[in-house]
């Protein structure tokens, strides 16, 4: 078993991914409020990264990360229908994801440096 | 993934709403602009905004990290256009001025100063949420920098 390329430090780099593809997405939503006929878009973060878990590493590349359109959100009157309260909780929520991502990842990196100085602290 | 394309994006909606508020406040200043450079009375203006949002397959590629192809340049909104109105001008009767026509009466342009007003604020409030939207993607690019550390 390889200390670090193993299961749960690959796992943790595809969640941070999809976050920051989710927080693209999300941005965009914002950046295009107010132009006319746009509709707002989003990643299912579970389903994707259910199928990024099921699939081989070495095919991970091949499966893009879907983005939809989202359907039943309340269109204005120019056919725009991004919501400003869903995408600003979206993107606090998406941000903390990603925090706590990176806690995990840095914690992970430090019980392999503590492995290494034996216990001393370094 | 690469963070840092959120800065384009977001910034390309920063640029567009500052141009609607400039269109808007020169809108505000020529209400009552009987002289124009083209002739007759100030046309009100509106910016006409344009998405450039990414194609499904840029999406893919930012999502393998393979490449960025052209993401840098693509996403995010930009002005496509600055139509006028072209709604007829107000005439009012002003024998004195300058700028009357043989009947006395004067073009001015037909601005409606609230409409106005409300359309500056929806472009100051997309502007701070553009704003916001920048720093969460700062905090988390430094989030990333934190791992190093």
């Amino acid at each position: 078993m390889s200390l670090v390329d193993n299961t749960m430090m690959q796992n943790l780099t595809r969640a941070l991914d999809l976050t920051a593809l989710r927080q693209r997405v999300v941005s965009e939503n914002i950046a295009n409020i107010d132009t006319p006929g746009y509709k707002t878009r989003d990643i299912d973060f579970a389903a994707e990264f259910r199928r990024a878990l099921s699939q081989d590493e070495s095919d991970a590349a091949a499966v893009p990360v879907q983005v939809r359109t989202l359907r039943g959100l309340e269109e204005r009157p120019d056919g725009n229908n991004v919501s400003i309260d869903r995408e600003s909780l979206l993107m606090a929520q998406n941000q903390l994801q990603f925090q706590t991502g990176v806690a995990v990842l840095r914690s992970e990196f430090n019980r392999l440096q503590l492995a290494i100085s034996g216990g001393s602290n370094s | 993934m690469n963070l840092f394309g959120l800065f384009q994006v977001s910034g390309s909606a920063l640029a567009a709403e500052r141009l609607r508020a400039e269109v808007v406040t020169s809108n505000l200043a020529n209400s009552e602009s009987t002289r124009t450079p083209e002739g007759g009375p100030y046309r009100r203006k509106m910016a006409v905004f344009e998405s450039r949002t990414s194609s499904p397959f840029q999406l893919l590629m930012a999502s393998t990290g393979s490449t960025n192809s052209g993401l840098d340049s693509s996403g995010g909104v930009r002005v496509s256009q600055v139509v006028e109105d072209q709604a007829p001008a107000i005439r009012k009767y002003d024998p004195g001025h300058p700028d009357a026509d043989a009947s006395g009466y004067v073009e001015y342009p037909d601005i409606n100063p609230v409409q106005e007003v409300v359309d500056l604020m929806g472009a100051q409030r997309a502007y701070e949420l553009n704003a916001s939207a920048i720093s969460a993607a700062k905090q988390m690019i430094q989030q990333s920098i934190q791992i190093l550390r």
